[in-house]
């Protein structure tokens, strides 16, 4: 049984761009050793899901357990990068594992791309109404 | 004010200035155009849009934790 989309709204990024400064940000709950909040930036562009450093400490990961580098590409080519794999909650969908390539930086969102959330979830994009609707894969 | 406010007053217009109209308002349609992408800004684009070797590497994590 195919899962409804839910909807979720454009958010402000760059307030001084206006409705050009707004992206699609997914509300999401991920689970290492504890539980964090955050939003990651919808982004079918990217080829991996990216998450900063800062957000895997508050999940209570350690870097030098994490032993499987990956290598980036675009702005992030210099920046190391290790793989983590996580349980995610996105809205009132059932529970997800989602593999991240953590980045040794805080200068990036986290990064929803396509290995592995766009294998895992259809999206559609409404940028004129300001919303993008999510559902699990059929 | 709405479209439908403005119109009446636009059809009342003589030839000439509903030419002159049409120009103006294509002028502001690409001033508010070009006006998207200021120069001398950072616009950072994070996409790593080309990692195949990480995706590779994510989907084997993927794939032992299966096994697992």
């Amino acid at each position: 049984m195919t899962s409804p989309a839910q909807s979720f709204p454009y958010v402000p990024r760059d307030p001084s761009l206006e409705n050009a400064g707004l992206a699609p940000m997914l509300p999401l709950t991920l689970t290492g050793d504890r539980s964090v909040a955050t939003s990651g930036l919808v982004d079918s562009g990217a080829t991996v899901n990216i998450l900063p450093y800062a957000v895997e400490v508050q999940l209570g990961l350690d870097w030098d357990q994490q032993t499987r580098s990956v290598e980036l590409s675009g702005n992030l080519a210099s920046v190391e990068a290790r793989v983590v794999v996580l349980s995610a909650v996105v809205g009132s969908f059932p529970p997800v594992r989602l593999a991240f390539a953590w980045a040794r930086t805080d200068a990036v969102p986290v990064i929803l791309g396509q290995v592995n959330f766009f294998l895992g979830f259809d999206v559609c994009f409404f940028r004129s109404r300001g919303l993008f609707e999510v559902r699990p894969k059929s | 004010m709405s479209l439908a406010e403005v119109l009446p007053e636009v059809q009342s217009l003589s030839r000439l200035d509903k030419i002159r109209l049409i120009q103006i308002v294509a002028q502001e349609l690409e001033r508010e155009e070009s006006e998207l992408i200021e120069p001398n800004r950072s616009y950072p684009v994070w996409s790593p849009d080309r990692a195949f070797t990480a995706a590779g590497s994510l989907l084997e994590a993927l794939e032992d934790e299966k096994g697992r």
